[in-house]
């Protein structure tokens, strides 16, 4: 290299400080999320959606109080279609979808409806999500407890949890907590299961191995090594359960163990309809496709959130 | 367990009389009296009235007579007098030898108009009574749970000739298990029937039904079978041999022992007295129903999911999968309920099928929504299961390298993919079977279908206790059963898997 060459260039120092730092774009977990989730059109359409329900069911009971005994002595509102309501009442929303069996204004009670099935869902959701996820998680990573909780397990999964819920509610009777005490407390158990295997996979791989070597507390290693790998399996969970409870709803206060009478909800709205669904087809099919509406978009909302919570889509 | 536990000690023993005409009829203390008797009957409580306990006094002392007695009239009357009642001595009697075994003694005293007339139903009563605990009762329900005949069955001292035999059965032809001072006269026998093989020899006792079925033991509730009588040409067994064949509708493989006497005409027809005729019926009992709509749900759910999972995974994200895919969301996350109602509305008036079981013309057609019903959802959760399994299969490396190989696709999917996926599938088979029955809680419901799902619903609705317990055994034996053949079968189907123990760690 002659000097002229050698003029071309500057030497740097190395850096040690600099040389540390990534270019890279900066990761940020939640933020890859979202972005991967609302990459997709329809994602927009059913939180819009979604969030439309929640309005609704929320917002609309507020200013629309549903009264099912409003005219249960006026026999002559009974079974009115929506035309027959509409040219009784004068157009409204209350008399929008007709009137129910006991003169009952079928629009407002969908939303009250819609209400309670959701309250119940979320209720139930957080209460077995949380109780499952602990649980499971000390489950899979303790040897001696998982001998103890597989028995424990065993013995009441091997009872249809239909049949568990429905002669649990049938016991204590029923009524809105009540409710929610029978679907919760075996409930757990099949999440914690499910979270159980999850947490075992993850629990023997090399990386978390090598940090119990190098002396983590086990708080730790489940905080730092084991959790954040669950995040997609929890959402997947809540995908799956969040439905499940409101069909439940349904599927109960149809074979008559529900919610009580006090509690409008749309198991019990099916449950009176359904005899004459076929003569007074407005009656039945509003709660119907309104419990229909709220389990599938939830469903679909929650599977592809789990898809976006999974790293390895975020490439 | 736990569940019958709850039951017994949770629920308000008094529901059970909601809808009982005798306790609605009856007032004051008859109607105590009977709630007693209706408790003890259900295994709640120990009962003895002091009625009982002179009759058996006096009995002793004067033979038949003893109603004549001037002393027993005068004990039986000492109780409807409040005020001195406890001077008479066997009433101090019943009390003290009651008292000494742990009973509660409760004197109901006679209520009377201001004139001095009783009022109905409010004769004095004593009476000593002791609970049973619940886990007394839920020792006598699992003593009495299995029951197998035996020759002493019968306590009839003129049957000298006791016995259990195979003989020639002159109604099917084929050899039977006859017995001689068993209850049933034929224990095992076959005939063209399904299941073919008929059990009377072991008899699972359920429990009893409290207000649905007044009493009746819930096994021959559910073993019933119902609808017409159904009248073949037939012989009695006295007769066999000759040429007299009657109509009549008479099962005598179900024939039982008649402890009372025999009638002139039935020594004629019968040659022991095992005369007690049970009838054929042309109808299924609930059991059979259940059975048939899961059975045959099952079937057509695997004959259509799993050939449908496996073209899904092989045309994955075409429009084929993408509809299938749609079909499963719909099918998993909609309530049971509201997709059943829909097919039902669909079936009824497009295809003029009828809706609710009982008014059907022809039974068949009656069969064919509910098992439609049953199968659909089936069938989804199949096709996914079918379609994951094949998926994942699909991305190993075994199968990345049979293509390097050069093996063609076709034998690639038959030889290896479905043959490694379908494992998991068979050993859901017995599990979805129980599926199907379970699922049957809603679908019988709806079309009113006389089966087990339908008797549980209508129990909870009727505060029948004990076919609630009763079907939750039902279920949870079921479940069990279910989940004993699933793993036979995967170990039957699966090489990696057996029961043998192997060299090695």
């Amino acid at each position: 290299m002659s000097a002229k060459e050698k003029n071309l260039f500057t030497f740097i120092d190395h850096d040690t400080i600099e040389s540390e730092k990534i270019i890279a774009p900066r990761y940020s977990y939640w933020r890859s999320v979202f972005r991967v989730f609302f990459k997709k059109k329809s994602n927009w359409v059913l939180l819009g959606l979604f969030l439309l329900l929640i309005l609704g069911a929320f917002i609309i009971p507020m200013f629309a109080p549903y009264d099912p005994n409003e005219n249960v002595t006026r026999a002559q509102y009974f079974h009115k279609s929506p035309a027959e309501a509409i040219r009784t009442f004068g157009f409204s929303f209350k008399w929008l979808l007709g009137t129910g069996g006991f003169g009952n204004s079928i629009s407002y009670g969908i939303w009250s409806s819609a209400k309670t099935s959701l309250l119940l869902a979320v209720i139930c959701a957080a209460i077995n999500m949380v109780v499952g996820t602990i649980m499971g998680a000390i489950w899979g990573y303790s040897k001696r407890f998982d001998q103890v909780m597989l028995v424990i397990y065993n013995i009441i999964a091997n009872v249809p949890y239909i049949l568990v819920i429905t002669v649990l509610v049938y016991i204590i009777g029923s009524g809105f907590w009540s409710f929610v005490f029978a679907l919760t407390v075996t409930g757990w158990l099949s999440i914690a299961y499910f979270f159980r295997t999850q947490v075992m996979i993850i629990r023997d791989r090399e990386y978390s191995l090598a940090s119990r070597c190098l002396g983590s507390p086990i708080t730790r290693v489940i905080s730092k090594n084991i959790m954040p790998f669950q995040t997609s399996v929890i959402v997947t969970i809540l995908a799956r359960e969040l439905p499940s409870y409101i069909s439940m709803e349904v599927f109960l206060s149809y074979i008559g163990v529900g919610l009580g009478a006090q509690v409008p909800s749309l198991g019990r709205m099916i449950q009176e309809a359904q005899t004459a669904f076929l003569i007074y087809p407005w009656e039945f099919w509003p709660p119907v496709a309104v419990a229909a509406a709220i389990t599938i978009i939830l469903y679909v909302l929650g599977q592809n959130l789990a898809d976006a919570t999974d790293p390895r889509t975020h490439m | 367990m736990t569940v019958m536990l709850l039951v017994y000690s949770l629920i308000d023993r008094k529901v059970i009389f909601q809808t009982d005409d005798v306790w609605n009829k009856r007032s004051n203390n008859e109607r105590i009296i009977y709630e007693y008797t209706q408790y003890q009957k259900y295994g709640y409580l120990e009962f003895y009235n002091y009625a009982t306990f002179l009759q058996q006094k006096y009995v002793g002392l004067y033979g038949d007579s003893y109603s004549k007695n001037p002393d027993f009239i005068k004990d039986m009357a000492a109780i409807q007098k409040p005020k001195t009642y406890l001077e008479n001595e066997s009433v101090q009697e019943f009390i003290n030898s009651y008292e000494s075994k742990g009973y509660n003694v409760v004197y109901l005293e006679p209520l009377t108009y201001t004139n001095g007339r009783v009022k109905p139903g409010g004769t004095g009563y004593l009476i000593a009574t002791r609970e049973r605990s619940v886990f007394l009762r839920l020792w006598d329900y699992l003593k009495g749970f299995i029951t197998i005949e035996t020759v002493k069955d019968v306590k009839d001292p003129g049957l000298t000739d006791r016995y259990i035999r195979i003989e020639k059965d002159p109604y099917s032809g084929f050899f039977a298990l006859v017995g001689s001072g068993t209850t049933h006269k034929y224990l095992v026998y076959f005939d063209g029937h399904f299941p073919f093989m008929h059990w009377n020899w072991i008899h699972i006792n359920l429990g009893v039904s409290y207000t649905k079925y007044r009493g009746q033991e819930i096994t021959d509730v559910i073993n019933q079978p119902t609808g017409d009588l159904d009248a073949k040409l037939v012989q009695y067994p006295a007769l066999v041999g000759t040429d007299q064949w009657e109509e009549s509708a008479v099962d005598f493989h179900k024939l039982t022992y008649n402890n009372g006497e025999v009638s002139e005409m039935d020594k004629e027809l019968f040659n022991d007295k095992y005369t007690v005729v049970t009838y054929r019926r042309k109808g299924l009992s609930m059991l059979e129903n259940s059975f048939v709509i899961g059975l045959i749900a099952t079937i057509f759910a695997y004959l259509l999911g799993i050939p449908l999972g496996v073209l899904n995974a092989r045309n994955k994200d075409k429009l084929g999968d993408k509809l299938g895919m749609w079909y499963i969301i719909f099918i998993t996350s909609v309530p049971s309920l509201a997709y059943i109602f829909l097919f039902a509305a669909i079936g009824t008036t497009l295809f003029k099928l009828p809706y609710a079981f009982a008014n059907a013309e022809v039974k068949i057609l009656a069969y064919i929504l509910p098992t439609i019903s049953l199968t659909l959802p089936h069938m989804g959760s199949l096709m996914m299961w079918m379609r994951r399994y094949m998926i994942d299969q699909m991305n190993s490396d075994y199968v990345k390298f049979a293509r390097a190989e050069g093996m063609s696709e076709g034998e690639i999917f038959s030889q290896h993919i479905a043959r490694n996926a379908i494992i998991p599938i068979i050993h859901g088979i017995p599990a979805n079977i129980l599926a199907c029955l379970v699922g049957a809680i809603i679908t019988e419901r709806v079309y009113a279908v006389p089966g087990v799902g339908n008797l549980l619903t209508n129990a909870i609705n009727g505060h029948d206790n004990g076919i609630i317990v009763a079907c939750t055994v039902f279920y949870t034996s079921l479940s069990i059963i279910a989940l004993i053949l699933g793993d036979l079968l995967m170990a039957k189907y699966d090489p990696r898997i057996s029961f043998e123990t192997k060299g090695g760690r």
